[in-house]
């Protein structure tokens, strides 16, 4: 579901950087960017199957 | 390098994020592999890589356009990285079918290296940040079309995210499309 939203709001910053300011692209890249990050360390931080 | 050369090469990477996007999209319903969470995100990291360009063609060539796409870059390289880490034991049979003898994160991993180096090589060309005496020139068709295949294809990996997570969070091994299953 993450992903899914993750996917939309990019959709959205696009369509803003295109048609609307740059201001507004700017505060909506780094809101996905920082969801982006949040949503790397959650995977990130899962423990790893090795067997050794 | 002037302006308008600069913003012609951001066409030129557009077309080429396209084609990485459209890459990824046909992998998954040629082979039927569909991708992990860490592979979705690869595929976010590169479509966030776009907005840089889109600004570029649309406002100008900027520092700071170019600042967003190295940001996306470095992230979307530590993403892929982890993935790569993630398979390097002996014996590890990796994620999904390698293509040209590597899997497609580690190719994820080149590409984001890739896309570093390039935007730091473009960055060091002055001349395209110096204010042209007319107006910013309108963007062209290719430039139109390039926006809208990039835009399309995330749109259509709003649906394809939808159709296999359905409404809960990703498998981490995912075999069918949730929201499809009877």
């Amino acid at each position: 579901m993450e992903f899914t939203a993750l996917f939309l709001a990019i959709a959205i910053t696009m369509l803003v950087a295109w048609y609307g300011s740059r201001s507004l692209a700017y505060s909506l890249f780094a809101v996905v960017l920082i969801a982006c990050v949040a949503t790397f360390l959650h995977h990130a931080t899962d423990a790893l199957k090795l067997s050794f | 390098m002037t302006p308008t050369r600069a913003i012609a090469l951001n066409v030129l990477a557009l077309y080429v994020l396209a084609a990485l996007l459209a890459g990824a999209f046909a992998a998954q319903l040629l082979l039927g592999e569909l991708p992990c969470p860490l592979c979705l995100l690869q595929r976010i990291m590169f479509a966030l890589l776009a907005v840089g360009p889109i600004l570029n063609i649309r406002f100008g060539p900027r520092p700071s356009h170019y600042a967003l796409s190295l940001l996306a870059a470095v992230v979307g390289a530590s993403v892929s990285t982890r993935q790569v880490l993630l398979h390097i034991m002996p014996g590890d049979a990796g994620y999904g079918t390698a293509l040209f003898g590597y899997h497609y994160y580690t190719w994820a991993l080149i590409g984001f290296i890739a896309a570093i180096v390039l935007l730091s090589l473009v960055l060091l060309f002055d001349r395209q940040f110096e204010k042209a005496p007319t107006a910013h020139p309108t963007p062209g068709v290719i430039a139109h079309v390039a926006v809208c295949f990039v835009i399309g294809l995330t749109a259509a990996n709003v649906a394809s995210t939808l159709l296999e997570c359905g409404f809960k969070a990703c498998a981490d091994d995912p075999v069918v499309y949730e929201l499809l299953k009877r």
